[in-house]
């Protein structure tokens, strides 16, 4: 157990999730693929481990009050426990040389001034099946070594929060195993969103759907705004449909002090879609790359650099869809035909669908 | 508070001045009380995809044709499962239709026998479609061949010395009848492959929208066209003219503005100008033969052909010459349309199952085979038929005029066809006793009186439809072939144009921003300018040129397999169709906002 504890993204040693967790090998596929993502490195499980076993001698000692608790504990012990575990770990990883190598690792990071994202990559996330969906911690528009170093233990101690011990039960994952840690400079964003390679709504796995408020899009992730939305065709590239929301907030980065600021969106520009025709090429050209590599759909996050135009669109991470992908795609035909007079004689007997339908259905996923 | 209903037939008013128009039409072609009870319970809708004018008592002909032949294909002889024919009224001058459905509980039996049936089509297709054409142009040639002259003072010698053995005034009777009945026929041969290639089409449109609810109209229709189909072949033509002009160093000659007349007269007198004039010429027959109605071609005996009318075509090759000048390519990106055909098709069918590929690609393989029909049958008969039928009818008037037995040539077609089987009896007896017809003397107060009603009938708005809608409209053809679809059809309900938009059909996609042109005549097609967006009853291939010029296409009828929709897809330029009241609420110059991609048309300078 002697590995890296810092691993540039675009490193070799960063393709392994077992060391960078799921988010970090899943940034390390997109910077392979020539995907445009923000620079960064990643804090192994080997810091993790390291750090604990440097200050407290085993992480059973530091996860100790969780590995008590019964299976049917009530949700207020487990807060209690979660609770005890996470102090005792930041008491733990205070001090030591792991997170100095974290700080070194800042400071060569674009000179140790820009500002970055510290996001949690645990180990098993992320994978096709299980999606942990914003279960741990994410720090944004952090700048300098202390603030960094001092993130990277948060989302160390996010691996025992009630939700995630409680979503780990749930999802029969067992015990919380390891955290990596990604940090990457921060993409100035003029819009940001989601996107997946197939509708959620009917599982059509011909288009890319895409939602994107204005600023960075933590407030969408949450839930917290709505946003437009955006249907593409993977084949044609054409936008099939348009749902322009009025966008009233939005988070950037605070201008004065690191960290973020929610601020009224200018009145033009609240009607307005957030992402334009090439933007929305770049962003399906993308997701288009992304999901022929990884062989099944795929949803994600992006941003677009300030101040927009070509090649801004990047990159924030990548996974496997995990509800329709596990499902064949949708027929085209009814099983068993094979030909196109029974084709033919199938669309004519079933009536009302034959006809193409006037208007797009409405639909409402992402 | 939006009505739930059209008006009854029964509940429409003769206009004023109109009294007794429905002396012009056949009786069986009208509503009436014995059928009040059925025909008030049934959805019309005003065809103008075809008829967007008030129908001359002559040209009922025309509707005549596919109201029978329609019918009798999809109800009688390939068991078309869900539909039988297209019934139709004429009513105040306008043709209604309404689709007949077969009962519910006949659709399994029918669908066996259609299997039997249409797949002994689908399996030989392109066999049966080269035998068609010969067919057809058999057809063509036989009406070509007819003549209809003033009858002679004495019959030509070889009456006598061949043997004949017959009349030129018999002659006269029977030619009419064969060339009423020779296109008769040929709208058999055009329902013979037409609809079950409709079927086939939408067929693989359904199961594009089966597997990927989202996709556009335009992507299912862009993996199916491009084909190199004849259709394109008049276009291609004057083309090529500009190309031959530019050769020959004519393109100075022909950069004026003086009509076509003047400019061939001109060129005559040199050897290159005159290559290329005798190079138009042999073009022109077929290629010209181009009916020029918007809509439905050839479904009046008014419009012109552009061999009529060369100035329609020359203008395109003024056009043309002038994009050749500026260094532009004008040819068709046929190889380039092809290829996107094949990435796109590739691309949907690699996102099916591995069980739904080979009925995607047995599918898609039916689909291009019909299409090629679909396209071009409309050159075969819609154009070269219908040019030909027309000219001979004019021919034919031309011929009863001279002997008297109309004042002018136009009165023959204010007379239904038995109308002019018996004005050339008449006509033939007097002639062949060397007597005195009653014809025009009996004929004219009778024709004068129609000419007033044929102009007060075109002064009345068609409602777009009648009775009771449907709470579905899901036949298919009425959603493909007419652009009509429920939501249409509750759109015609709310009397709309309130919010300052038209509503319509995706044709084509694309979002442009121009002053509208509304043309409802081809001799209006030479004011388009660059830029203008074109309002249109409908567009025929025959305008084919102005699509060159304008920006977007704004049509009061059709669907997405319209030619309007066809065309502007190919030259990717955006279209609204089937807006119903685009050509009466829009006024030439206004600002408006042509949305191809959601069928939106937005006024953005009020009227």
């Amino acid at each position: 157990m002697s590995g890296d504890w810092v691993v540039p993204l675009g490193d070799a040693a960063a393709g392994d999730p077992d060391t960078v967790g799921g988010k970090g090998a899943g940034l390390h596929r997109l910077v392979d693929l020539g995907v445009r993502v923000p620079c960064g490195f990643v804090v192994t499980t080997d810091a993790f481990r390291a750090a604990l076993t440097d200050a407290a001698g085993t992480v059973d000692t530091v996860e100790a009050p969780l590995r008590d608790l019964p299976p049917d504990a009530p949700i207020d012990v487990v807060e209690r426990a979660a609770s005890t575990t996470r102090a005792r770990l930041l008491r733990a990883v205070a001090a030591g040389p792991v997170l100095d190598a974290v700080r070194t690792a800042y400071d060569e990071l674009a000179g140790g001034i820009c500002r970055v994202a510290v996001r949690s990559s645990a180990v098993g996330e992320d994978a096709a099946g299980a999606s942990y969906a914003g279960e741990h911690d994410t720090y944004l528009e952090l700048r300098g070594r202390d603030a960094v170093a001092d993130a990277v233990c948060r989302c160390w101690a996010s691996l025992y929060t009630a939700r995630a011990v409680s979503y780990r039960a749930h999802a029969g994952l067992g015990a919380a195993g390891a955290m990596a840690v990604v940090v990457q400079e921060m993409v100035p964003a003029r819009a940001a969103g989601v996107f997946m390679t197939l509708n959620p709504a009917n599982g059509d796995r011909s288009t890319v759907v895409c939602e994107a408020v204005w600023g960075l899009g933590e407030p969408l992730v949450s839930g917290a705004v709505t946003p437009d939305r955006f249907v593409i065709d993977k084949i044609s590239g054409e936008v099939v449909r348009r749902e322009i929301a009025t966008k009233e907030r939005s988070l950037v980065r605070s201008a004065e002090h690191p960290g973020t600021v929610e601020v009224d969106v200018p009145a033009d520009r609240r009607d307005e879609p957030c992402l334009d025709d090439a933007e929305l090429a770049e962003l399906l050209e993308l997701a288009r790359r992304v999901e022929r590599s990884a062989g099944v759909p795929q949803d994600g996050e992006f941003a677009v650099a300030e101040p927009g135009g070509p090649a801004r669109v990047q990159l924030l991470q990548t996974r496997p869809e995990t509800v329709w992908s596990a499902r064949a795609p949708r027929a085209a035909a009814p099983s068993g035909s094979g030909s196109a007079l029974s084709a033919v004689l199938a669309t004519l007997t079933r009536g009302a669908s034959a006809a193409p339908p006037h208007e797009g259905t409405p639909d409402h996923g992402g | 508070m939006v009505a739930d209903r059209f008006p009854s037939p029964f509940d429409i008013e003769t206009p004023a001045g109109a009294e007794g128009w429905e002396s012009m039409y056949d009786w069986y072609h009208l509503f009436g009380p014995e059928r009040r009870e059925l025909d008030e319970g049934r959805f019309w809708f005003a065809d103008r995809l075809h008829h967007p004018d008030v129908l001359h008592p002559y040209d009922e002909i025309q509707c005549e044709c596919w109201w029978q032949a329609l019918g009798a294909f999809n109800t009688r002889i390939f068991a078309m499962p869900p539909a039988f024919g297209v019934d139709q009224r004429i009513l105040n001058g306008r043709l209604y239709v309404t689709p007949v459905a077969a009962p519910p509980d006949d659709v399994a039996a029918r669908a066996e026998e259609f299997g039997r049936r249409a797949g002994h089509y689908y399996e030989r297709w392109d066999a049966i479609y080269a035998e068609w054409k010969e067919k057809v142009t058999a057809k063509l040639a036989e009406i070509r061949a007819m003549r209809f002259d003033p009858l002679p003072d004495l019959e030509p010698e070889s009456t006598v010395f061949d043997h004949v053995g017959h009349s030129a005034g018999f002659r006269m009777i029977r030619d009419f009848d064969r060339l009423v009945l020779t296109m008769y026929e040929t709208y058999q041969y055009h329902f013979e492959l037409l609809n079950i290639g409709y079927a086939a089409y939408l067929t693989f449109f359904a199961m594009c929208r089966q597997a990927f609810p989202d996709i556009s109209d335009q992507s299912i229709s862009r993996m199916v066209g491009g084909l190199r189909v004849e259709l394109y072949r008049p276009d291609d033509e004057l083309k090529r003219l500009a190309k031959e002009a530019q050769r020959l160093g004519l393109g100075d000659r022909l950069s004026g503005t003086e009509d076509a007349a003047t400019l061939f007269a001109s060129l005559r007198e040199d050897a290159a100008g005159a290559e290329w004039v005798a190079d138009w010429e042999r073009t022109a027959d077929p290629w010209f033969l181009i009916n020029t109605d918007p809509g439905h071609p050839g479904g009046y005996h008014t419009y012109p052909t552009w061999a009529d009318q060369p100035d329609i075509p020359l203008a395109s090759v003024r056009e043309y010459l002038r994009r050749l000048t500026d260094g532009e390519s004008i040819d068709r990106p046929t190889d380039e349309v092809l290829a996107e055909r094949d990435r796109i098709t590739a691309g949907y069918r690699e996102l099916l199952s591995d069980a739904d590929r080979a009925t995607f690609d047995d599918t898609v393989g039916l689909a291009r085979q019909v299409f090629a029909f679909i396209e071009e049958h409309v050159l075969y008969i819609e154009h070269w038929m219908w040019a030909t039928f027309w000219a001979k009818s004019h021919e034919l008037s031309r011929a009863l005029a001279a002997m008297g037995e109309v004042d002018e040539p136009e009165d023959m077609f204010f007379l239904r066809r038995y109308e002019v089987a018996e004005a050339i009896y008449d006509c033939v007896a007097a002639w062949s006793v060397g007597s005195r017809p009653r014809g025009a003397d009996h004929l004219r107060p009778l024709i004068a009186r129609r000419r007033e009603i044929y102009t007060a009938l075109r002064a009345w708005e068609p409602p777009p439809a009648l009775g009771p809608p449907p709470s579905q409209i899901d036949e298919p053809f009425t959603v493909m072939l007419w652009g009509i679809t429920t939501s249409s059809v509750s759109e015609w309900l709310r009397a709309d144009g309130d919010d300052g938009t038209l509503r319509g059909t995706a044709g084509s996609p694309g979002i442009v921003e121009g002053p509208v042109r509304v043309v409802t005549h081809p001799s209006e097609l030479p004011d388009v300018q660059p830029g203008d967006v074109l309002v249109c009853p409908a567009t025929s291939p025959a305008w084919a040129p102005v699509f060159a010029r304008i920006a977007a296409t704004v049509s009061d009828v059709g669907g997405i397999m319209s030619h309007t929709a066809i065309v502007c897809r190919e030259y990717g330029m955006p279209a609204v169709v089937g807006t119903g009241n685009a050509v009466s609420s829009l006024r030439t110059g206004q600002r408006v906002r042509v949305d191809g991609n959601a069928g939106v048309v937005t006024v953005l300078e009020p009227a």
